[in-house]
């Protein structure tokens, strides 16, 4: 903290440890970062596109998507948020919100995610069935074959 | 704030002497050790960054909770979403990332016209994602796909109580006279697809007043009035059909799109509230385009930058589970 003060921070912002701005940063690492970010959205543009292998089975997207997602997530938050370089309060910090958001989801799960195991009669009624999707698809499939029976 | 915890009795008074040479001659050296080693402003952007993590957590594990719950789920092409123009605005958002943090990296060098250059960049990255949101949003308005029921027109099921929804529309008076126009209107004064939908339209109303419908015609009547549109890698435009609604957009009868209530609530809150966030984030930037981005803003810079990436994160995240779920 004694010789490079001077180049910033006046107001007292804190980087005792003279956690060393040289060190981190510059703008090969960050473009480093972002050509990989950018390879990584085109990965999961991937699972959308016709030459994915998995189209019949979506778990296997979803999965890989996330996987994606979430080392985006990381990349962004460990080298543009500096989390990288950051003490050891960064953990203070995200460890217990990350839980807390994980916490929150799971405690959704019986209330809402199971909302269809049980509803009343009158209720299933009105609510859309994967019958009603099939129907429209095979009402679709018969304008297409004879556009002009009608 | 500034003062050290523990007393040296020899430390301050003869430190001029040989202070340069600190360590030789057995000197206690001092080092200013502040409870958390972060700037104010750093730790209270990181605290609210954290119940933001939260906040988002609570929405996208909604959706995700009731995306998986849900007997039906519209396909993203059943909703209109383009998922080229998703990837794309994904893209815009990890470029202002790069952009905010060379603003930063240049403000912290004192480089103030240079920090200026990117903050800008980054105003504009924002701006033309707000834009293509918007063209996005308007296009989920022209097909009917609304958040609130005065405007939407999305039915759950093809159905009887549909029949009667678009019944309904058909007799509204201001409709009446339009139909009555139209029919009146010689063919051959029609561009060739109004004039396809609007024999389509007359087998709807015919099957309408049939006394005796079928589960099936209800859907024949959705179908031509809004068919979903066919997977297509193309997305918006190859899978795209043309109903009676696209012909004549003044008639917006009801339309059907099993699970599209809750599709369009989840969706619109999600990204209305992303967008209310990118929002902010260029209101911020704009305030601080009219300071000297020297070294003593270095702080700002970088507070408002954490927020922007936070922005970026949940969009990281929406982007898949929105578009390509």
């Amino acid at each position: 903290m004694s010789d490079h003060t001077s180049s910033h921070d006046p107001a007292g912002h804190g980087d005792p440890a003279g956690h060393g701005d040289h060190a981190h940063g510059g703008l090969g690492k960050y473009l480093v970062v972002f050509a990989v970010l950018c390879f990584l959205t085109t990965m999961s543009f991937f699972t959308y596109s016709a030459a994915w292998p998995w189209r019949d089975q979506p778990q296997v997207g979803w999965a890989f998507m996330m996987a994606v997602s979430c080392m985006k997530a990381l990349l962004v938050v460990l080298f543009f948020m500096h989390v990288w370089w950051e003490a050891n309060w960064k953990y203070v910090l995200t460890i217990p919100a990350a839980m807390m958001a994980v916490f929150l989801v799971i405690m959704l799960v019986p209330d809402i995610g199971m909302r269809n195991r049980m509803v009343s009669q009158e209720r299933a009624l009105h609510m859309a069935r994967p019958a009603d999707l099939l129907l429209l698809e095979k009402a679709a499939d018969a304008g297409r074959v004879d556009p002009a029976a009608h | 704030m500034s003062s050290p915890a523990i007393s040296v009795p020899h430390g301050h008074d003869n430190d001029h002497g040989h202070g340069h040479d600190d360590g030789h001659h057995g000197h206690i050296h001092l080092q200013y050790q502040p409870s958390l080693p972060l700037s104010r402003g750093k730790l209270i952007m990181w605290l609210f960054l954290s119940t933001e993590i939260m906040f988002f957590a609570a929405l996208l594990g909604s959706y995700v909770v009731l995306r998986f719950g849900a007997a039906v789920w519209p396909k993203p092409h059943h909703v209109h979403l383009s998922e080229p123009l998703g990837a794309f605005n994904t893209f815009v958002l990890i470029c202002s990332s790069v952009t905010i943090v060379l603003a930063f990296e240049a403000t912290k060098v004192n480089k103030a016209s240079l920090a200026r250059l990117w903050m800008i960049a980054t105003l504009v990255l924002g701006s033309l994602f707000l834009g293509i949101k918007g063209y996005e949003y308007q296009a989920k308005f022209s097909h009917g796909i609304f958040p609130w029921a005065p405007h939407g027109l999305i039915h759950e099921r093809p159905d009887l109580y549909y029949g009667s929804a678009v019944r309904a529309r058909l007799g509204e008076p201001a409709i009446i006279d339009r139909l009555k126009t139209l029919d009146e209107t010689p063919a051959e004064n029609l561009p060739a697809e109004q004039r396809a939908a609007r024999s389509a339209l007359q087998d709807v109303r015919r099957m309408l007043s049939d006394t005796n419908q079928q589960a099936f015609e209800m859907a024949v009547v959705a179908d031509q009035i809004a068919p979903l549109p066919a997977e297509g890698p193309s997305g918006h435009g190859g899978g795209h059909a043309h109903g009676i609604n696209d012909a004549f957009p003044w008639l917006r009868l009801p339309i059907v799109i099993p699970g599209g209530n809750m599709w369009a609530s989840t969706y619109f809150l999600l990204t209305g509230f992303h967008a209310i966030h990118v929002i902010v984030g260029l209101i911020v930037f704009a305030v601080l385009l009219t300071f000297k981005l020297g070294s003593a803003r270095a702080g700002m810079v970088e507070n408002a930058g954490l927020y922007w990436h936070f922005v970026d994160l949940v969009w990281i995240f929406l982007f898949p589970v929105m578009y390509l779920f």
